[in-house]
């Protein structure tokens, strides 16, 4: 339960807001941060913490790109083909880092390494083709830059694997 | 004279072919849009095209179509779409075979054929129900309803060519 | 009073009020219809669809001094806007211009039409919606002949989504208007649909469980404006041209929500005319153009197989199926030998017609024995003289006005006062409930009241002083009776009529007394005659001939035991139940769909509903067997119709002068028009052919003088050690045969329980899920434990008519013991 584990980060959260229900989306990142994802609970629990209805609040998780309602891959690649982007190469570069990766639009590699979806405009049209990985703006890419970054990634994910193996692995 | 040309006339036609046929014996095939009885067609894979919308019903003049609706499920499916005709009668002795249930029809699932040998004895018989009127499945095919598989039928009417 | 401010649409000078919505006001003052699809009379605009697009415009005035700019020929000028503005969200205000016509506009709507159809699914033949599709009609009227779309692009959504077992919502349909999601929160309350995703996969979802969890989510397909939500009992059940819309009234609860009846021919049923759906009826005085689940899906009992039949009589002790005059012979055979030992009990849904049928019968045999049923209500006097005033609307009420709730669970009682007294607080009345418990309208409430078992008269008696209650410039006070004995509900009732006397708002116009009874039609049985109290008295020394009409008098043990000691019952009854086992002759009798009638709610409004099916075996309305059971008593035979009851009614009882058939059956103006013969507003909501009612004037309107009556609060009932005090409660969705017989809504129908407070819980040794065994007045029922912090220590809350068996139905001390589990659980 996120009302036990971070009582006081959530007490700090709604310090914040004159209303509880304006703490939503903090405790969204919050619940995201937990359970890697939005999860049914997590609603459920957001929801009794601010007293509306958990309906509403999977609906913000919903509106808003930067919420996961379902497990996604450790790195999350949001690439822009709006039009600006588009007309800069930006579908033609999504194509060719799906087929690079070997996924279709919206999956997730095997081992659960990259999730590649498609958005609308992220607001960078003048450095696309562009994506987001968690977060992180990467901009004037092209495949060379992109399968430098897929390597170091992988890279690494695998440092945190051995790390997470022997038992200390960094603070993401 | 014109006695001679009324005996020519009757000699002339005895040496041709007579315009009588033997009915119950011999039939003439019926014209191409002929508007028999009507029948509900099935899709090639033996599913009905009849979607229970009650259009002909509404489109009928005389009043002669009863049509109920219900829905399809994975493990009884009649149609393709989400609906489709539970109850189908068509009352014989009201139908003045305008055709316009042909028309009205979004699915193509109602055609006048081309029987027409429609006899009753009793007011009852003239309802034809759906039983009746429902063309046999395609030779080799399942009729319906039928168990499919969950996810094949998603949508309400089957897609159909662009009207456009 | 609004002020009038004069605007010109299309040209034309009309006086509107100011401030009015401007589509509103365009179809109410000019009678030009401004499409909308999202806008809704009832709810808060929010401009989402643009299908409302006008052309503003402002006369000029010149700055310095304030003269109106002219044109050369004299006319004002009028500054347009540059672009187009939303209809909906514009209120009106003086020198305010709109054109509707231009080609701009019109080429605005084809645009928005064609966006709007570019994603739906235009499977128009199988909609449930299609026929009464504002969609449909707006694009016939307004919309482009051919889309530039391509309609293979077209986006697909989920068909087939199952918003909780009630309501089914189609993705692709939805033009994301919001109109559901505006209605559950802002009707409603019960905020459990919201918009998930943006753009064009936005959809409606709920995730409230069960889904859709709120007991009015039918309304939303009324106001749905395309076919994205359909009901459960509906869906494909028929085309919207084929159904004959008949009149009525809902057999459920005291409001008396106008409706129709929605008629088709139905095979399965052997061909005859069945009810397909139940729609609102518009009546702003009433109900608006809302009604409850209950009434929406209650209406299957009147076709139910368990239905009553035949007449049956008891032949060797065993009751045997007979030819109804062997059966009226019976009972007439008992009446003669009794003399004037005779009651008559009648139930909540017995029409005006029926009571006075027996009240002719009572009279002729001599007997004044008139009981109503249930047992346990006080006396209606109270409300009698300072009853809610005629022509009051709850939705009138707002800042200023107060009302008070005490001791009803309005959301399970009445539910459309509860959206009522909901919306009054949210426009700003001040909302007091006060119960015993925790109840869900506590929500809105600008203050709550909690007192304890036998508080209740203390706390209004003492109300009068509260500076809320005696400043509003209107009061409505609503009074039930939970956790009440019969006796302290009539006191209740009275010492809310001492606060409405002595704060002055008695007999105002929106200001008065509304008993929250059990029926449909308690208050007119009232009206004729009937009392619950006299039922009491016959329960205490049983009458030779008990006549029950409509009533399970068996369901509580006094009742059982008086049917017993009866000599001979004669019960008129819809189905078979625990009273017609222990009667001596049953006859059936119709429901509200098949025949004429009328019912009072408990505003004291007399509404007419209409014959709609036919007959169900040899079933004859109440009246009219009563009647014949009149004839063989040496009464004229039965009037030959229900309206010549009704008139006979209407000229013997002074409450009731003037209130014909033909009179009840005008309808009152309904503004704004959401009926679905205007059709404007989008929408199933028939309009108010049949009749909007008629209400009798309380007493305090008037102008007679009142005066206060001290109350005194009676003894409350005290539960001995080990004992707790068992207070049944009344809740929408309940195991009676009228509603059960909905096998749609058995999903929502609680399993039997009693709720415990986790200190007596704790105490008895019961716990959450397990069976516990209530004992009190020598009944005993079997039901589940839920342990609910809400309740109040001491006392354990009943729900009524979920588990079978004879209970009391006021609070009484009885015994709440864990039952060992026989099953292991696995």
């Amino acid at each position: 339960m996120l009302k036990d584990k971070y009582a006081d980060r959530i007490e700090k959260i709604f310090a914040k807001y004159a209303d509880k229900r304006s703490a939503v989306m903090s405790l969204l990142y919050l619940a995201q941060e937990e359970y890697g994802y939005v999860t049914e609970d997590a609603c459920a629990e957001i929801a009794a913490l601010i007293g509306t209805d958990p309906t509403q609040v999977r609906s913000i998780a919903g509106f808003y790109t930067m919420f996961r309602e379902e497990p996604k891959g450790r790195y999350w690649l949001q690439v822009c083909t709006d039009l600006p982007c588009a007309l800069r190469g930006a579908d033609k570069f999504y194509e060719e880092l799906l087929q690079e990766l070997g996924i279709e639009d919206g999956g997730t590699t095997p081992d659960g390494m990259f999730t590649v979806e498609h958005v609308m405009c992220l607001a960078a049209c003048d450095r696309a083709p562009m994506l987001q990985c968690n977060f992180h703006y990467h901009e004037h890419l092209d495949m060379d830059t992109m399968r430098a970054l897929i390597a170091q990634w992988r890279a690494e994910a695998g440092v945190l694997a051995e790390a997470a193996a022997v038992g200390d692995a960094p603070a993401e | 004279m014109n006695v001679i040309r009324g005996f020519a006339t009757t000699l002339k036609y005895l040496f041709q072919q007579p315009a009588t046929i033997q009915y119950p014996d011999e039939e003439r095939p019926p014209r191409e849009r002929y508007k028999g009885r009507h029948a509900l067609k099935r899709y090639d894979n033996g599913l009905e095209k009849c979607i229970g919308c009650s259009l002909c019903a509404a489109a009928c003049p005389a009043d002669a179509i009863w049509v109920e609706a219900a829905e399809n499920t994975d493990e009884e499916r009649y149609s393709p779409g989400e609906r489709y005709a539970k109850t189908y009668e068509i009352n014989m002795l009201r139908c003045i075979f305008c055709g316009y249930c042909e028309d009205a029809c979004p699915t193509e699932a109602i055609v006048l054929e081309h029987e027409h040998r429609l006899s009753f004895t009793n007011r009852r018989d003239a309802i034809y129900t759906k039983a009746e009127l429902l063309d046999p499945p395609p030779a080799g095919l399942e009729g319906t309803p039928r168990q499919t598989e969950p996810g094949v039928y998603t949508r309400s009417i089957p897609e159909m060519k662009n009207p456009a | 009073m609004t002020t009038t401010v004069t605007i010109h649409i299309d040209g034309v000078p009309y006086a509107v009020p100011d401030g009015m919505n401007l589509v509103d006001a365009a179809r109410i003052y000019a009678g030009v219809e401004i499409p909308i699809f999202c806008y809704h009379p009832k709810m808060k605009p929010v401009g989402m669809c643009r299908m409302c697009l006008v052309d503003l415009g402002f006369e000029v005035r010149d700055r310095a001094t304030g003269e109106l700019a002219l044109n050369p020929d004299g006319t004002p000028q009028v500054r347009w806007g540059r672009k187009l503005e939303t209809g909906c969200t514009t209120t009106v205000r003086a020198g305010m211009y709109v054109r509707t016509r231009t080609e701009q506009v019109q080429e605005a709507r084809r645009d928005v039409l064609e966006f709007l159809l570019s994603s739906h699914p235009l499977d128009c033949p199988v909609c449930d919606k299609g026929g009464e599709c504002p969609l449909q009609n707006l694009t016939m009227r307004h919309g482009p002949g051919t889309s530039r779309m391509a309609y293979d692009d077209k986006l697909h959504l989920d068909k087939h989504v199952p918003l909780g077992d009630l309501i089914y919502l189609d993705r692709e349909r939805c033009i994301q208007c919001a109109r559901c999601v505006r209605f559950q929160d802002e009707v409603v309350g019960d905020d459990v649909l919201a918009f998930h995703e943006r753009g064009r996969r936005l959809q409606i979802i709920t995730t409230s469980t069960p889904g859709f969890d709120t007991y009015f989510s039918g309304n939303t397909t009324d106001i749905c404006p395309v076919g994205a939500l359909t009901t459960a009992d509906f869906r494909f059940g028929a085309r919207p041209w084929e159904l004959t819309n008949v009149p009525s009234i809902s057999p459920h609860g005291p409001v008396g929500e106008n409706i129709a009846l929605s008629m088709r021919l139905d095979r399965d049923s052997g061909g005859v005319q069945v009810i397909k759906r139940v729609i609102p009826r518009q009546n702003e005085d009433v109900n608006e153009i809302w009604i409850s689940d209950k009434t929406r899906f209650g209406h299957h009992f009147t076709l139910s197989p368990d239905r009553l039949r035949e007449a049956l009589a008891r032949k060797r002790g065993e009751l045997t199926p007979v030819a109804l005059d062997d059966a009226l012979k019976a009972a007439a055979k008992a009446l003669k030998e009794a003399g004037n030992s005779v009651g008559f009990i009648g139930g909540p849904m017995t029409s005006n017609e029926d009571f006075f049928a027996l009240r002719e019968l009572a009279a002729h045999v001599g007997s004044r024995k008139l009981g109503l049923w249930p047992a346990t209500l006080g006396d209606a006097a109270p409300a009698a003289e300072v009853g809610i005033a005629s022509g009051s609307r709850l939705t009138e009420l707002g800042k200023g006005d107060a009302v008070l709730v005490v001791a009803s669970d309005l959301e399970e009682e009445a539910p459309i006062w509860f959206l009522q007294a909901k919306q009054a607080a949210d426009r700003g009345a001040a909302l007091i409930v006060a119960n015993l418990r925790e109840t869900k309208l506590d929500r809105y409430a600008s203050r709550t009241v909690r007192y304890g078992l036998g508080g209740a008269v203390g706390f209004l008696d003492g109300a009068a002083s509260d500076e809320t209650l005696a400043q509003a410039a209107n009061l409505v006070v609503f009074v039930g009776n939970e956790g009440l004995g019969a006796d302290e509900h009539g006191v209740l009732l009275r010492a809310a009529a001492n606060l409405l006397i002595t704060t002055g708002h008695a007999g105002r116009r929106n200001n008065g007394l509304i008993p929250v009874w059990p029926g449909a039609n308690t208050q007119g049985g009232f009206d004729l005659g009937f009392e619950s109290a006299a039922t009491r008295a016959m329960l205490q020394s049983a009458p030779d001939v008990l006549i029950v009409v409509g009533a399970d008098v068996a369901e509580t043990p006094a009742g059982a035991a008086a049917l017993d000691a009866a000599k001979f019952v004669i019960a008129l009854s819809l189905f078979p139940d625990a009273t017609t086992a222990k009667a001596d002759v049953v006859l059936p009798i119709q429901s509200f769909a098949e025949r004429d009638g009328t019912f009072t709610n408990a505003m004291r409004r007399v509404q007419r509903f209409y014959t709609a099916q036919g007959p169900v075996g040899e079933s004859l309305p109440a009246w009219q067997v009563i009647g014949l059971l009149g004839q063989r008593l040496g009464m004229d035979r039965p009037r030959r119709s229900a309206a010549l009851v009704m008139k006979a009614l209407a000229e013997s009882v002074k409450l009731y002068a003037g209130m014909s058939y033909p009179a009840l059956a005008e309808a009152a103006v309904q503004t704004p028009p959401i009926g679905i013969s205007p059709g404007f507003y989008g929408g199933t909501a028939a309009a108010p052919t049949g009749g909007t009612g008629l209400q009798w004037p309380s007493k305090a309107e008037s102008r007679a003088k009142l005066s206060v009556t001290p109350v005194e609060a009676p003894q409350a009932v005290h539960a001995g050690a080990g004992e707790l005090v068992i207070v049944p409660l009344r809740r929408l969705y309940d195991r009676a045969p009228e509603f059960f017989a909905s096998a749609v809504m058995h999903g929502r129908i609680p399993q039997p329980f009693v709720a415990l407070h986790p200190s007596d819980a704790a105490r008895l040794g019961a716990v959450d899920g397990g069976r516990v065994k209530l004992s009190a007045g020598g009944a005993s029922l079997d039901v589940t434990a839920v342990v609910d912090a809400t309740a109040p220590e001491g006392l354990a809350l009943l729900p009524q008519r979920l588990a079978p068996g004879a209970f009391p139905q006021e609070p009484v001390a009885g015994r709440v013991e864990p039952v060992a589990e026989a099953v292991a659980a696995d």
